[in-house]
């Protein structure tokens, strides 16, 4: 118990538990179901592709071309509703414009050799692009009731649907991630792709797959985010790498890929929607929030640095 | 012992609650070569960090002629004129020769005076008795010519005690000589040299005096003339070893397993023939860069052959990846467990089930982790790998149990050939014998086995067949009976010897 505490895990959650009940104190309001539901409702399809990050990361690659994707996907849903197709016929769509963008940067990453962060950093001005030219300076919204519905409504009991895809993908590729042969082929390749390359596996063929993931996954936050706002626009979506990334390395996710774990981005995660909540909570500025949180991924970063550096001290001293 | 440049004095020192070093006393006197032998986790490398200023003791002190003195640093040790230079030199490869020499010490001042540098460099060069042109860029300098800046280096740092660690493991022949030829050229202008090697010969021909430490203690140090080999492994070991017994005849073989026909790939190798029994072992000899290496990256797939013809089992294959190359039941065991064969930062059981997951995967892929589990435990037993659990990480464990992990990883696979690339590099005496009695006993069992080797000792207790390569063409292909050193030696350097069959 102990030694499980030692772990980034542990302090993640010694700092969630605090976070938790500094809120529980200073905040009434903050216990009340609606509240937790709007804690996570406020950034949902950030977490939601913060999942697939944590995965893209593991393999020590990166994808900055999430939120232009999930921008993308949200302005052509919006397009093609205001063109009067129905929603089921514009989300098909969608999807296909993930699996487009994914294996765009799937074959320049993984068969052209290409680094990601270069491919998808292109990616993300394109598609950002894209979306520029299809609202113009305007926004799109006039949606269906039935769609912003589902975008803000619950679907099992007070949980929207949204919520529910979220806990759903997090136990799916927390299982995918940590206990199947996939899984354990991200791991190794992001530890060392090439002794992964001389035991056999198929590395280019499992970067591949994660690209699409990640851009398939982020298609559909586009659509959730342009269902849950009711209107869409050219910038939507935009900076949002920053943020998905952040809850990703704060889970303890090395950004040189091989170690870090699902249930430490899923902690991150309710660390920085309740700081936020209960900052917000406390009327303290969106400004405010934003730096507290880059201050504590400076001290995630920071803090094992520190504790390997004061080890080795003592080992020589 | 007043004289001794370097001394100390009951030094110990532990890591956690493992002594890495217990009372240990040694005297290093000017002008000699010491050479320090043990086995991999006889307290070398903390030793070496000690006299550095890398670590300090827990208990006991140093003295630098006959004054006490406390390092803290590598540079406080090297204001005490010790230095060190280690298996991998560290160069800046945009710089050019003579600044890399001068990199810790340039001459004060806002100019540069590029002349007087590159004749100091020049003259320090000279005093180590080789030629290098110290105005030309790093960046292309061979392992051993970097080695030498290294050595320069440490000279124009006015040193008193070199030490080199392991300096020889990846040179070949003719830059071993040149590397014992600098320490004899140190050794002439008074500075003391630390020599320490697996290769027990080197040390025949460069040491005055050797110690011996076992354990993290000292346990004798002699002139030379006093020393045996036999005597000197049994010291280091604590007990007889019999692995270099050399193999004078081959064993009985079966059907042939693997036939390879003018195997070569543009530009890189060609003309590489042979068949090979099952329960054979074919050794690949030749000097570094002989190409040797890039057959067996031929045969595992990594960078296919593009001429020549393969026949596995008396079928002729194609093979383009290494997962063909194990479909097929070839595995091949990198010499750099590091960068190619073990996720260091994964656990031992990863590492192991890593070639043959596929093997494990149930409903959705799930890996069968009971089954994982009991996969590594008995490889723990199989092998002897002395892990206290097979779920640390594979990076903490010594040298030889790494190798032993990467051997388990590949012998999962129930390989049919199996090619070794160097598999007792940088390894220990006892894991070595170890590591031979794995390789007879899988030959004993019907395997097909090549084992590409630069120490000739290997290849002669090891081989039942060699096969000479140089420059990339295949010099000859010798039976165990008709093979000696010096043959072998002679047909890789090009040499004497006609090509045999």
């Amino acid at each position: 118990m102990i030694g499980a505490l030692k772990s980034w895990e542990g302090g993640l959650l010694l700092v969630f538990l605090a976070t938790l009940a500094l809120n529980a104190a200073f905040a009434p309001e903050f216990l009340t179901v609606q509240n937790q539901i709007n804690l996570f409702q406020l950034s949902i399809e950030k977490i939601i592709v913060a999942l697939v990050m944590a995965l893209v990361i593991m393999n020590a690659e990166i994808d900055l071309s999430v939120a232009s994707v999930m921008g993308l996907s949200a302005v052509v849903f919006a397009y093609l509703l205001n063109q009067g197709w129905g929603g089921g016929g514009a989300l098909v769509v969608c999807l296909g414009v993930g699996l487009l963008a994914g294996m765009v940067n799937a074959v320049l990453v993984a068969k052209v050799g290409i680094p990601s962060l270069v491919v998808t950093l292109a990616m993300m001005i394109g598609y950002r692009g894209f979306s520029r030219v299809i609202v113009q300076d305007t926004s799109l919204g006039n949606f269906p009731e039935w769609i912003t519905d589902l975008g803000q409504q619950g679907l099992i009991g007070p949980l929207p649907l949204s919520m529910v895809l979220f806990f759903l993908l997090l136990v799916g590729l927390g299982v995918l991630l940590h206990r199947t042969g996939f899984g354990r082929q991200v791991v190794v390749i992001g530890t060392n792709a090439e002794v992964a390359r001389f035991s056999g596996l198929d590395v280019s063929r499992v970067k591949a797959t994660l690209f699409v993931m990640s851009s398939v996954i982020s298609a559909i936050a586009g659509v959730l985010y342009a269902a849950r706002l009711g209107s869409v626009r050219g910038d939507s979506a935009l900076g949002f790498e920053l943020d998905i990334i952040t809850m990703v390395l704060l889970g303890g996710v090395s950004i040189f890929g091989g170690k870090g774990s699902m249930m430490g981005v899923f902690l991150s995660i309710l660390i920085i929607l309740n700081l936020r909540n209960g900052m917000a909570l406390l009327n303290i500025t969106g400004h405010v929030q934003t730096g507290v949180i880059g201050i504590l991924l400076i001290l995630s970063v920071l803090l094992p640095n520190i504790v390997t550096e004061l080890r080795a001290r003592r080992a020589r001293a | 012992m007043t004289s001794a440049v370097l001394e100390l004095r009951s030094v110990a020192k532990s890591f956690a609650a493992t002594a890495a070093l217990r009372d240990m006393s040694l005297a290093i006197e000017p002008g000699e070569v010491h050479a320090i032998v043990g086995e991999n986790g006889a307290g070398k490398s903390t030793l070496i960090k000690i006299m550095t200023g890398v670590y300090r003791p827990d208990a006991g002190e140093i003295l630098v002629e006959g004054r006490a003195v406390t390092l803290r640093s590598t540079q406080d040790a090297q204001a005490e004129g010790i230095a060190a230079i280690y298996q991998e030199p560290m160069v800046f490869p945009d710089l050019n020769v003579a600044e890399n020499i001068f990199i810790s010490n340039r001459a004060s001042g806002a100019f540069l005076n590029w002349r007087a540098m590159f004749a100091d460099a020049d003259r320090i060069v000279a005093q180590l008795g080789v030629s290098l042109d110290v105005r030309r860029a790093a960046s292309g300098l061979t392992l051993a010519e970097q080695q030498t800046v290294e050595i320069a280096r440490a000279l124009s740092l006015k040193v008193k005690v070199l030490i080199m660690d392991e300096p020889t493991a990846s040179l070949s022949a003719h830059e071993v000589e040149r590397l014992l030829s600098i320490a004899r050229a140190l050794k002439a202008q008074g500075v003391a040299v630390i020599y320490i090697s697996h290769r027990l010969d080197e040390i025949f021909r460069i040491a005055d005096r050797v110690t011996v430490i076992r354990d993290g203690q000292h346990i004798s140090t002699r002139p030379i003339g006093e020393v045996t080999e036999e005597g000197m492994v049994r010291e280091m070991v604590g007990r007889a070893i019999d692995s270099f017994a050399v193999k004078t005849e081959a064993n009985a073989v079966g059907d042939v397993a693997l036939s390879v026909q003018g195997l070569g790939r543009a530009g890189v190798f060609s003309g590489v023939s042979f068949d090979l029994a099952k329960g054979e072992v074919l050794c690949l000899a030749g000097l570094v860069g002989a190409r040797r290496t890039d057959v067996g990256l031929a045969l595992f797939g990594i960078a296919p052959a593009t001429e020549g013809r393969l026949y596995l089992h008396g079928a002729e294959v194609r093979i383009t990846t290494p997962r063909q190359a194990m479909d097929l039941g070839i595995a091949y065991v990198s010499e750099d467990r590091r960068k190619l064969g073990l996720a260091m930062t994964l656990p031992i059981f990863a590492n192991i089930s890593l070639a043959s997951l596929r093997k494990l995967l149930g409903a959705f892929g799930l890996i069968d982790r009971k089954t994982e589990a009991a996969m590594a435990e008995d490889y723990r037993r199989q092998l002897d790998i002395r892990a206290p659990d097979m779920r640390i990480e594979v990076g903490k464990l010594s040298g030889g149990n790494q190798q032993k992990v990467m051997l388990a990883k590949w012998l999962e696979t129930k390989p049919g050939v199996l090619i070794f690339d160097e598999p007792t590099r940088g390894i220990d005496v006892g894991a070595k014998a170890e590591v031979h009695g794995i390789i007879r006993r899988l030959a004993s069992e019907g395997v097909a086995i090549i084992v590409i080797s630069s120490d000739l000792p290997e290849v002669m207790a090891l081989a039942d067949r060699v096969l000479v390569m140089r420059e990339g063409r295949q010099a000859g292909l010798l039976d165990i009976s008709e093979a000696s050193q010096e043959r072998v030696i002679a047909m890789a350097a090009g040499t004497g010897a006609t090509e045999a069959a």
